[in-house]
């Protein structure tokens, strides 16, 4: 390219600058001091159940003590199970390929944090395979534990590094849709089920 | 062939759109215009109730337009330091002055990689650049995998709306489509089987792509990463397989933070659709090992609205879409009658800043009733907008004759009160003494569907004298 000739870079930019209105100056006042919801009166695990099963999942509270046997249960008569939890173990898992994936009836995996106000989960990884079954697997089993459930989601990102991963997605429920007619169908493309073990304590 | 639930849309003189004509066609169909009218409130009213559970709700809302205002003047310094932080993470940046350099980046990057199929996530973006055609005729399969968007896609039609695509069309048109496109059988119209259905059909696209081309709710400046927000899981589907990734983005994306986040996605889907959180919320912030990751960076007429003192806070929108399903005139004339990528009020203030007499009719498409502005999550102020365009639309000549006249002789007849108090009389006596067919035709348009009022005995003048008169 001739040096004579802007590159789309800097001729827009160029024009960004040119057009830019009077400077309007960031608010620096913590956005969760004056925004948080604590809404409802109720606890924040009783929020969460009731905003993750309003987002069309099914939802389980039960203890320590009990969330083996309830893993177990979500997961009883599934073919294939991939899991990324120390709760299950992997069985019958298509092959390597991502794309093989498609075939996964159930994917498990662990969750460090949780929204109370929308009940989405944040689910980060490195693995391409974690990433492709959260979207590939016919159901999807995810358990969140009391303690890292927050209000809202100013404070959840006042935890996470979105950086930590090339992928991070917040999870609210399993796919769907209301592109016909404003009818609610669950299992868009991606999972058409989505349980939630809620550990208490 | 091409089907259409009604004509769409009217184009006049010069290429001009007709709003009006083409919200006729639409209304032609009085059952059509109640039901879709009935659609959108509902989701109108689901937005109200998800809104009503935030309790700063009215904070959240001046929060994130502050924000926006503040990204958008000082827009060239986050573009510069998300281009940086991208670059870091991997990520390829372009820059695409308009909609053709940006259908050239997308197809170049495509060429390069020998890549003939393509799935795309929902992307107001390309339908702007009209990318579907133009890769179309260079020999790349093109895949719409939103299912709104693929149910117009196999139509030969648009989007009728920015977040529902095909709000316009019945299920059992939507059956028929598929019925013709998919082979479902004939006369299927329930829209579980028809969702599943087109989750066969796309299931296969999706595994069998060799690029995916995705839209961008956010882009994050300070950590170079951008955030996709999707319900049925398909911008995913793409991004989690396809060996190339395209995120093709308006340059008034960008927000400063991550903690703005927060913000904008406690406000998106309530507003757009009534949900707490939409289904998926991913946030990219490189690629996977063995992926390219192209962001494409577009203006397309973004720096000219900027530009203009009385419209560039437009920018602030998110594309949620809540204008629309609040908007009376929207939701009695479908999407399509504005000719407009973007249609509803945000469209009539955007769209009319690419070519002015071109869509000189968007921005009196509106009853100025400013019920966009107030159900807005950023605060744009729709109605102020649409009404600062009709004075440019008057100024620029681009009206109509008719409404010409009728604007200049308002003008004439309250610069005179007199011949005003004249014609006062003659309109009470008219509307007394007049036919009522005759009476409503007087009244133009309005009195088309409307009947004449029942006119006063006297004017508010002489009711006025004869009442405090005494006083003053």
């Amino acid at each position: 390219m001739s040096a004579s000739v802007p590159s789309a870079r800097d001729a827009i930019l160029a024009a960004v600058r040119e057009a830019r209105p009077p400077a309007v100056p960031r608010d620096e006042s913590p956005a969760s001091s004056a925004l948080v919801a604590r809404g409802g009166g109720g606890s924040r695990i009783d929020t969460f159940t009731a905003a993750t099963i309003a987002a069309g999942a099914d939802a389980t509270v039960c203890s320590r003590d009990d969330v083996t046997r309830v893993v177990d249960a979500a997961l009883a008569g599934a073919r294939s199970v991939l899991s990324f939890s120390d709760l299950a173990p992997s069985r019958d898992c298509p092959p390597d390929g991502l794309r093989d994936l498609a075939a996964l009836e159930v994917l498990v995996c662990d969750t460090t944090l949780g929204v109370a106000e929308n009940g989405a989960v944040w689910i980060a990884s490195s693995s391409d395979r974690l990433r492709a079954a959260l979207f590939l697997a016919a159901r999807v089993v995810i358990v969140v534990r009391e303690e890292d459930l927050v209000d809202d989601l100013h404070a959840a990102y006042a935890r996470i590094d979105v950086r930590a991963h090339p992928f991070g997605t917040f999870v609210a429920g399993p796919s769907k849709t209301a592109d016909i007619e404003q009818s609610l169908v669950i299992g868009a493309h991606g999972p058409k089920a989505l349980s939630m073990v809620v550990v208490r304590g | 062939m091409t089907q259409r639930s009604f004509p769409l849309p009217v184009v006049g003189v010069g290429g001009r759109i007709d709003h009006p004509a083409a919200a006729a066609a639409f209304n032609a169909d009085v059952a059509r215009t109640d039901w879709h009218d009935a659609s959108l409130w509902f989701v109108r009213e689901k937005r109200d109730r998800a809104a009503s559970t935030v309790p700063d709700w009215e904070a959240l809302r001046a929060r994130a337009s502050a924000i926006k205002e503040h990204a958008l003047t000082h827009l060239d310094e986050y573009l510069v330091r998300f281009e940086e932080n991208a670059t870091q993470n991997g990520m390829q940046v372009h820059w695409a002055r308009d909609a053709d350099e940006h259908n050239r980046i997308v197809h170049g990057i495509l060429a390069a990689a020998g890549a003939r199929k393509l799935v795309k996530s929902k992307s107001m973006l390309t339908e702007e650049c009209g990318l579907n055609p133009y890769l179309e005729a260079r020999g790349i399969e093109v895949v719409d995998t939103d299912l709104g968007e693929r149910i117009v896609q196999l139509r030969g039609e648009g989007p009728s709306h920015i977040v529902m695509p095909a709000i316009h069309l019945r299920k059992e048109e939507v059956g028929a489509t598929f019925h013709d496109k998919l082979g479902t059988p004939a006369g299927l119209a329930d829209p579980n089987a028809l969702a599943g259905a087109a989750r066969e059909h796309l299931r296969q696209r999706f595994l069998a792509a060799d690029c995916t081309l995705t839209g961008v709710n956010f882009a994050i400046a300070e950590t170079g990463g951008f955030v996709v927000c999707t319900n049925e899981g398909n911008a995913d589907l793409g991004m989690a397989l396809a060996p190339i990734h395209i995120a093709s983005m308006g340059i008034e994306k960008v927000i400063p933070r991550v903690e703005d986040l927060g913000v904008f996605l406690r406000l998106l889907a309530r507003s757009a659709t009534g949900q707490a959180v939409t289904a998926y919320s991913t946030h990219v912030h490189g690629p996977r090992v063995g992926q390219a990751l192209h962001v494409v960076l577009v203006d397309n007429g973004r720096t000219r609205q900027l530009a203009r003192e009385e419209f560039w806070r437009s920018l602030k929108c998110i594309r949620c879409g809540a204008c629309m399903n609040t908007c009376p005139i929207y939701r009695r004339s479908g999407g399509h009658s504005y000719g407009s990528t973007v249609p509803g009020p945000i469209g009539s203030v955007l769209t009319p800043g690419l070519d002015l007499d071109r869509y000189a009719t968007l921005p009196f498409a509106s009853t100025l009733c400013g019920s966009c502005t107030a159900v807005c999550p950023v605060k744009i102020d729709l109605d102020t907008q649409l009404f600062r365009w009709r004075q440019r639309v008057v100024e620029n000549g681009s009206v109509s004759l008719a409404k010409r006249v009728a604007i200049d002789g308002s003008t004439r007849v309250l610069d005179r009160p007199r011949l005003f108090r004249t014609l006062g009389k003659l309109a009470r006596v008219g509307l007394r003494i007049l036919p009522a067919p005759l009476a409503r035709r007087a009244a133009g348009a309005w009195g088309r569907t409307r009947e004449a009022p029942v006119p006063p005995s006297q004017s508010f003048r002489a009711w006025y004298r004869r009442h405090r008169g005494g006083a003053a």
